[in-house]
């Protein structure tokens, strides 16, 4: 087994489903990444960057203020309040959702030091694909 | 001949008003359109919380025997102070929408009265909080614009106010009170108790292998599940009685449409009446004025 399904819920809609290869989430209790066939688990999230590697290798990254993630064999679910995917075509784009994500980020009220490690984190996953 | 004039702008003041409400019906169903979208799309979520919340439910009744210790699910609480939460739309011309939610908040707050229990008014929309100013009725909390634009922050932000005050036992119970969508013909009061929120009804659901919690301990975990239930439960709530407001204003301006018409019909019915009488009073008086000459 070399994918998962991975599914992102929010009040306002499903944000992302499909097949996964590793997915990377801020736990409450510290960051921790999921691979397929990871034992059964249910954690608290918070504010921060969840990492998708998609089965055809591309990287997405999801920016979310505070949820949850059910995994078990072969599925991952997470139920989130709001989420900001970092994804466009062109750089201005992604420029305006890495803006949306700083302002989510913000509204949850975490430290700034969480901020700053979503910022950078954000920054480093945009650079890396230009 | 004033007569026929008065007539004619009659029924140019009718026709103006039939081509607002029928702009308005029309208005309504494309935003209905997009009401009960954003409520199918939400509707994902709360499956997917249900999900959640019934498996760590499961957990709980089985590694303890009576449940929870959580203030949240208790239901045998006995209820002293209770919170109705009221959603109105923030305007009219929606037929009886706003009045039958209105009546079924009087009905509860009479009910509980009766009883010897205090009620608290949490309002949403300004038709209500007008209503229930200008009868002197006191509210602990209002809002108006949350009815026409739900948004999830601020619904949250909204009933957490009233969940803090039942986590700190100020309150026992929380109601929520609404006009909700049934069809696009019919609207359905809908009485929802928030709180305590009862987990017996939620179906259990086995599991293959023992799950990990974290933080540890699963009383934690469900507390703040539950919190995001309620939360839920209110913007749902609002989303539905959006879809609802639309789909009764919906009618009532497709009623008000056709009421125009069949005024206009009768209008120009008077209208041509009163043309021919001054027409045959005009003949009349042409020719008895020739036979006067003869």
């Amino acid at each position: 087994m070399d994918t998962m399904k991975l599914e992102i819920v929010t009040p306002t809609g499903p944000i992302f489903s499909g097949e996964v290869r590793s997915v990377t989430f801020p736990g409450a209790e510290g960051e921790f990444g999921v691979l397929p066939g990871h034992a059964s688990l249910v954690s608290l999230l918070e504010a921060g960057v969840v990492e998708i590697e998609k089965s055809d290798g591309t990287k997405e990254s999801i920016v979310i203020d505070s949820g949850y993630v059910k995994v078990d064999e072969g599925k991952t679910l997470v139920v989130v309040e709001g989420a900001v995917p970092i994804i466009g075509k062109t750089e201005s784009e992604i420029a305006k959702a890495i803006e949306e994500a700083k302002e989510l980020v913000k509204k949850a009220g975490v430290s700034d030091f969480a901020i700053a490690n979503v910022e950078a984190k954000v920054e480093s996953a945009t650079k890396t694909r230009f | 001949m004033a007569n026929l004039k008065e007539i004619k702008l009659q029924i140019a003041s009718v026709k103006g008003t039939q081509k607002t409400t029928r702009a308005m019906k029309l208005v309504s169903q494309a935003k209905l359109k997009r009401a009960e979208e954003l409520a199918k799309r939400s509707r994902v979520y709360a499956r997917k919380l249900d999900e959640l919340v019934s498996e760590i439910a499961y957990e709980i009744n089985q590694n303890k025997v009576g449940g929870s210790d959580s203030r949240l699910v208790q239901q045998d609480l006995p209820v002293r102070v209770v919170d109705i939460v009221c959603i109105t739309a923030d305007k009219g011309l929606c037929g009886g929408f706003n009045v039958s939610t209105l009546k079924t908040t009087l009905g509860l707050i009479r009910e509980y009265k009766e009883k010897r229990v205090q009620v608290r008014l949490r309002v949403v929309g300004r038709k209500a909080i007008d209503f229930l100013k200008y009868n002197g009725m006191e509210m602990k909390d209002e809002v108006i614009g949350l009815s026409a634009s739900p948004d999830y922050k601020q619904a949250a932000d909204f009933i957490g106010e009233s969940m803090k005050d039942f986590i700190e036992e100020k309150t026992d119970r929380v109601i929520l009170v609404y006009n909700g969508f049934k069809n696009m013909l019919a609207q359905e009061q809908r009485v929802m108790q928030l709180l305590p929120v009862d987990i017996s009804t939620v179906e259990p659901r086995e599991l293959k292998s023992s799950i990990e919690y974290e933080p540890e301990g699963y009383e934690e975990l469900l507390n703040a599940l539950l919190q995001k239930y309620v939360e839920y439960s209110m913007y749902y709530g609002l989303l539905d009685s959006l879809a609802a407001e639309h789909s009764a204003r919906m009618q009532a301006m497709d009623n008000a449409t056709n009421n125009a018409s069949e005024r206009v019909n009768e209008l120009t019915i008077q209208y041509n009446k009163a043309r021919q009488e001054s027409i045959t009073t005009e003949l009349i008086e042409i020719i008895s004025g020739m036979e006067a000459l003869k």
